[in-house]
């Protein structure tokens, strides 16, 4: 229980510094002058720009989190299963 | 514009909801206690709660207002998509496990555990139906939306027959019922959804027969007379975008040039989609007012590299602009997309619907999954609908349905119906939780009245018809507006009234009951008062011009989370330590 709250908090404040992340690019790093000047303007691998990549990964990612979250924070007396 | 109706699309229609709706009333009919009613007996299974948490929480918002967002701004559509999906990241790690542990059928429920009170029953009460309210809007606005084109209804008969009929079904059903049909409506969204998405990579982009000039703007007057398009009376045959068809051989929405200089690239892969639409120069289209009053809508050629960074919308312009404060609406707006999600009344219910915490927690994974998936379809088919030559610029909330439509009329009508369901699932939520806060907690606790089973449910019954019948008049006065900005709304309330409370109620045991009281009083109030002191809704609501609605805003910007929510959490600290002291038993002084 303990342990699982432990993971959950990790896992969260990642997260968190992530999105945050995201979020301070896009307000802040991405437009000079009011013109695209790097941030999620940038190209990504695969032609991709930076703004998809990051956006996609942010939901993916959340679905990487949450899934770890309930294999490795399954307690023993709930059967530890994975959702 | 106006749509021609189809049989086959009222056929298909008719015969889904029809399904759905004797779903529904067979498994309402089961629901007799309160327990029953209010939280489908705790019995359901992780997964089917799981994908019932998507079909709760994606809405006509994110269904036909990010689609529609998208399709019109571009990326600015896709930050909702992205932020609705992280707020169940504050969801599945911070308030999933302890709100199963501490509450039985309401939001109030789990807040009032430790205190027993019936000011923080009031208080959260009153704010559960607020939210509830304010998330009805834009589902009574999708779907007078929706019944538009199917039916060739206008706006207020759409809203009013099926908020009428969304009414009827969730006043006389239950939880169990509601469970099902958002589970059947998660399912079928992810399916159909992906289906058009993947028919959209199949057919890739294509340019007009004919470049469309910069001088075609097109023209919509109404008058006394009536209403007419580029000079002569609106009809069948002269829609907005007749002439555009008949000249350019696409309407609103399409692709310019294409890399290389491309007439067509068929099939393409999705990571080839979305870097041909960046490469991509694409016709959008741009409203304004035209000498005699008219309105006007006139060709604007955009980089789809440019379409695919946020700041095209007016709520997010500030992000391309130098000035600092000019990016707070941004920034507000994120950070109350990722508490809001988690302070949602009619999310946190379903976590009683479910046995334990585990259950919980593994459904929620499951949402996750659904919903993600879901968000990142929403970028392919806004930017589908931006460029099939089908919207309607005046209506972004008719992206999606119309996308559907280039594809036959069948997936249209599988697309309209999935929609409806969309909108019956989420209303069902919403008015559940809104039942639950009178029945439950205003009835029973509050004013104590003695009800007994059967009494608690036959109240949350009356509640969920009244609640509905409200959201209908409101859903025809707030017509014109993206329901996805509306939903922002909701979530800075739920974010800056709940948010605030939960947490500190959970992780700071200093926390008192005047402490929540206080917070979530001022949290609600605040965020409400400034959205509606804000530009946007002198201008979206009151009608006013765009600079006299900045001129006359008693708000600098207009999403509130940014300073309301640090608000909540302030009051609360500053009302418990207090409050503490003041309860502590004063020492005896002794005299000389």
């Amino acid at each position: 229980m303990k342990a699982r709250k432990s993971l959950g908090a990790v896992l969260f404040l990642v997260y968190l510094a992530c999105y945050a992340a995201f979020v301070g690019v896009a307000a802040f790093g991405t437009f000079a002058g009011g013109k695209p000047d790097g941030g999620l303007a940038t190209t990504a691998v695969g032609g991709l720009p930076w703004g998809v990549v990051a956006g996609i990964g942010l939901i993916v990612g959340a679905f990487v989190l949450a899934l770890a979250y309930a294999f490795f924070g399954a307690d023993a007396n709930e059967g530890g299963e994975a959702a | 514009m106006i749509y021609e109706t189809s049989t086959l699309a009222i056929v298909v229609f008719a015969a889904f909801v029809g399904a759905v709706l004797a779903l529904s009333f067979w498994l309402g009919s089961r629901a007799r206690t309160s327990g029953g009613y209010f939280a489908a007996h705790g019995q359901v299974g992780w997964f089917v709660n799981g994908i019932a948490f998507a079909g709760d929480y994606l809405s006509a918002a994110s269904f036909l207002g990010i689609c529609g967002m998208i399709a019109f701004f571009g990326y600015d559509g896709f930050l909702y998509s992205i932020g609705y999906l992280a707020g169940w990241i504050v969801a599945l790690f911070v308030i999933a496990e302890p709100i199963k542990r501490l509450g039985k059928y309401t939001l109030a429920d789990a807040l009032n555990a430790k205190f027993q009170s019936r000011g923080v029953k009031l208080v959260a009460a009153v704010s559960t139906l607020v939210i509830s309210l304010f998330y009805l809007i834009p589902q009574m606005v999708g779907a007078g939306a929706l019944v538009k084109p199917l039916l060739g209804l206008p706006h207020w008969a759409g809203v009013a027959m099926v908020g009428a009929t969304v009414t009827l079904i969730v006043a006389t059903a239950g939880m169990v019922s509601t469970t099902w049909v958002q589970f059947v409506k998660g399912t079928l969204l992810v399916v159909i959804c992906g289906v058009v998405v993947a028919l959209l990579l199949e057919r890739g982009f294509a340019v007009p027969s004919t470049p469309i000039p910069a001088d075609a703007v097109q023209r919509i007057e109404k008058s006394a007379d009536g209403t007419s398009v580029n000079g002569a009376p609106i009809s069948a045959t002269n829609q907005l975008d007749s002439r555009l068809r008949a000249a350019h051989g696409t309407g609103f929405g399409s692709v310019a040039a294409l890399p290389d200089g491309a007439a067509a690239t068929g099939p393409l892969g999705p990571i080839a989609y979305i870097e041909t639409f960046a490469g991509s120069t694409i016709t959008t289209w741009q409203k304004g007012t035209g000498a005699t009053g008219e309105t006007t809508f006139t060709p604007i050629e955009r980089k789809g590299s440019d379409l695919l960074l946020p700041g095209a919308n007016p709520t997010f312009k500030g992000v391309r602009d130098d000035r600092t404060w000019l990016k707070l609406d941004f920034i507000s707006l994120m950070l109350a997309l990722f508490l809001g999600t988690a302070s949602l009344p009619h999310i946190l219910i379903r976590y009683y619907t479910v046995k334990d915490a585990a259950a919980a927690r593994k459904s929620t994974v499951v949402g996750i999954g659904a919903i993600g998936a879901f968000y990142v379809l929403t970028l392919y088919l806004g930017i589908g609908a931006m460029t099939s030559g089908a919207l309607d610029p005046t209506d972004s909330n008719m992206a999606a349905p119309l996308l559907a439509r280039t594809f036959g009329e069948g997936l249209f009508a599988v697309i309209s119906a999935v929609a409806f369901t969309t909108v019956l699932g989420t209303v069902s939520g919403l008015v559940m939780a809104g039942a639950g806060a009178v029945a439950h907690d205003l009835m029973k606790d509050v004013f104590r009245v003695q009800l007994d089973d059967r009494g608690q449910v036959r109240w949350g019954r009356i509640a969920a018809a009244s609640l509905g019948l409200g959201s209908i008049a409101l859903g025809i006065a707030f017509e014109k507006m993206n329901v996805t900005f509306l939903v922002g709304w909701a979530f800075n309330i739920a974010a800056s009234a709940n948010l605030p409370a939960l947490v500190m109620l959970l992780f700071w045991k200093r926390t008192t009951k005047e402490g929540v009281i206080a917070a979530m009083s001022v949290g609600l109030i605040a965020s409400l008062a400034w959205i509606l002191c804000s530009a946007d809704t002198l201008e979206k609501v009151y009608g006013y011009s765009a600079a006299d609605a900045v001129a006359s805003a008693l708000v600098p910007f207009s999403q509130p989370a940014i300073v309301t929510v640090p608000l909540g959490f302030a009051t609360l600290v500053a009302v418990s330590l207090f409050s503490a002291r003041s309860a502590r038993p004063r020492t005896p002084v002794a005299v000389a």
